[in-house]
């Protein structure tokens, strides 16, 4: 048999769910009295498989502690079945997992488990993205009064921006302490949760309606500070010691980079 | 062997859960081995460990994805991102393995053995040759354990590898663990495998543990260094003079005073076998 014949008839092996070999692939093989075809074949077969869960469960414990073990494995195996592995690194393996469980699942048990994927999946994203140039509020803090109403800044790319409908974040910590598992319940009011890097430490924490909007007003929609001030109006005289106030909040969390200099 | 090579001394895999332990104490380790791909992101943890502990010791970069014997075109982007890599660690020299990992459609993620076929010597040799252009340094290629063999072998592995190192120029990193469990899993003699190989070519060994299933045994790196691999290393090392030796653990991490233990075991071990050796300049 040819060499990439040989391969392709492995690779589809691998990927099958029988641990039988078909006839054509034994029939390539050659046995040992310590090892048979077949055994060899299955030692690759099931550490194929067990390789890409264990790698699921690392990225996503807080899915896997709320499904438990056989609930997590049936939905991962389903999930490297419709997506096997196209990245050289198994640290992408999960990256779709989130919109998988979004059609897999019934939608109102879907969408708490897929905005937890989500979660995890953002923890991963922040824990190795670029460190950028994060502005310091030593920076800010000589930064001419003139250039004030011009500054402009966007998200370090390590900060994910998580829109949550759940509790995602409650569950996620309790398995993070190993404390008891809350259950899951929708919040009276959508919240956005932030998660970054700040040096080499991630970090999450949840924004209050305001001070969302505010954020990526400014570092995702492109705002000044003299349009923060503007968009704050309404608090009057405050509205410049309330943006002052969030920029220096974003600043000492390490959030922001500057922009348009 | 080279001199060089010897003086690099024993040396560990660099593991995440030793990051910590190893910037504090700085342990009496020679060198460290790095999984190439741990190390192929944007920033964060991996990067800084890897910049701090390359201050202090001198590192090999050892790969896991090449695919080296693969269906595929050789992943272009993958090697210009090693090559990055290097520049960044300045590696000692730059390892994988002889075997494939991707098949034509999907990654497999696991090191695949190949027919030892003159079909597939000229398809790897061919390949060596691309990555060594592409690298600008002779690639390090280590035999793998394996639980399968070709009903169609035209040559055993270990003429297969010297045939490779004549065709391509590679060298060899020979894990001495893998040589043992493929012998006991194929039925041929750990011995011939290691005298088979060119002694000029072999640039550096691995130790590891394995785990034993009766008739048979995997590699599982999950735990010591087994008697007979000591004995193997041994005789090795009275074959070839002193080489690179390195030891390897990915599972089941015991706390690193107790890979430093067995890493002053294949010292002694070293040291018993070279006796009236020269020493290392």
């Amino acid at each position: 048999m040819r060499l990439s014949d040989w391969q392709r008839e492995v690779e589809a092996y691998l990927l099958g769910s029988d641990p039988a070999p078909n006839p054509v692939l034994r029939a390539s093989l050659r046995g040992s009295a310590a090892l048979s075809a077949e055994d060899g074949l299955a030692i690759y077969h099931h550490a194929y498989r067990a390789r890409l869960l264990e790698a699921l469960r690392g990225d996503y414990p807080a899915v896997h502690g709320w499904l438990g073990d056989a609930q997590f494995d049936a939905l991962a195996g389903a999930y490297v079945d419709a997506h096997p592995s196209r990245h050289f690194s198994l640290r992408w393996l999960g990256a779709e997992l989130a919109n998988f469980i979004d059609g897999y699942l019934l939608a109102e048990q879907a969408a708490p488990l897929a905005e937890l994927a989500r979660l995890e999946w953002a923890f991963g994203l922040a824990f190795d993205a670029p460190a950028g140039e994060p502005l310091s509020l030593e920076q800010m803090a000589g930064l001419p009064a003139e250039d004030w109403p011009g500054l402009q800044v966007r998200l370090l790319p390590s900060v994910q921006w998580q829109a949550c409908g759940y509790n995602s974040l409650a569950l996620w910590r309790s398995v993070k302490e190993q404390s008891g598992f809350p259950g899951t319940a929708a919040l009276a009011q959508a919240q956005v949760c932030l998660i970054w890097r700040h040096g080499l430490i991630s970090q999450y924490r949840s924004l209050d309606p305001a001070e969302a909007q505010a954020l990526h007003g400014m570092a995702v929609a492109g705002w000044d500070f003299a349009e923060l001030c503007l968009q704050l109006s309404e608090l009057g005289d405050d509205a410049p010691l309330q943006a002052a106030s969030w920029l220096r909040q974003w600043l000492s969390d390490g959030l922001l980079q500057r922009h348009g200099q | 062997m080279s001199a060089e090579s010897f003086c690099l001394g024993h040396g560990l895999g660099l593991r995440t859960p030793y990051y910590q332990a190893i910037l504090e104490q700085r342990p009496a380790v020679d060198w460290f081995e790095v999984i190439s791909e741990n190390y192929l992101v944007e920033g964060g943890k991996p990067l800084y460990y890897l910049d701090a502990i390359g201050e202090h010791y001198p590192l090999v970069m050892h790969g896991v994805s090449l695919s080296i014997g693969g269906p595929h075109e050789l992943d272009r982007d993958y090697l210009q991102r090693l090559k990055r890599l290097a520049q960044r660690v300045q590696p000692q020299w730059i390892s994988d393995h002889l075997c494939w990992s991707r098949g034509s459609a999907h990654q497999l993620h696991d090191l695949l053995p190949l027919p030892f076929t003159e079909e597939s010597l000229q398809h790897v040799a061919a390949r060596v040759r691309q990555v060594q252009e592409v690298l600008e340094r002779p690639l390090v290629l280590e035999n793998v354990s394996s639980y399968l063999r070709s009903a169609d072998d035209q040559f055993s592995e270990w003429q297969f590898l010297a045939a490779l190192c004549e065709l391509s120029g590679c060298e060899l990193l020979l894990d001495v663990n893998n040589v043992y469990v493929s012998a006991r899993n194929h039925g041929f003699e750990p011995w011939d495998f290691i005298a088979g190989l060119p002694a000029q070519r072999i640039r550096q060994l691995h130790l590891a543990g394995h785990s034993d299933y009766g008739s048979y045994l995997i590699d599982t790196h999950d735990q010591p260094v087994g008697d007979p691999v000591w004995q193997l290393y041994q005789r090795t090392l009275r074959h070839l003079g002193p080489v690179a030796t390195l030891l390897e653990r990915d599972d089941h991490y015991p706390p690193l005073a107790d890979l430093l233990a067995e890493l002053a075991r294949a010292r002694d071990y070293a040291a018993a076998a070279l006796a009236g050796e020269p020493a290392c300049a």
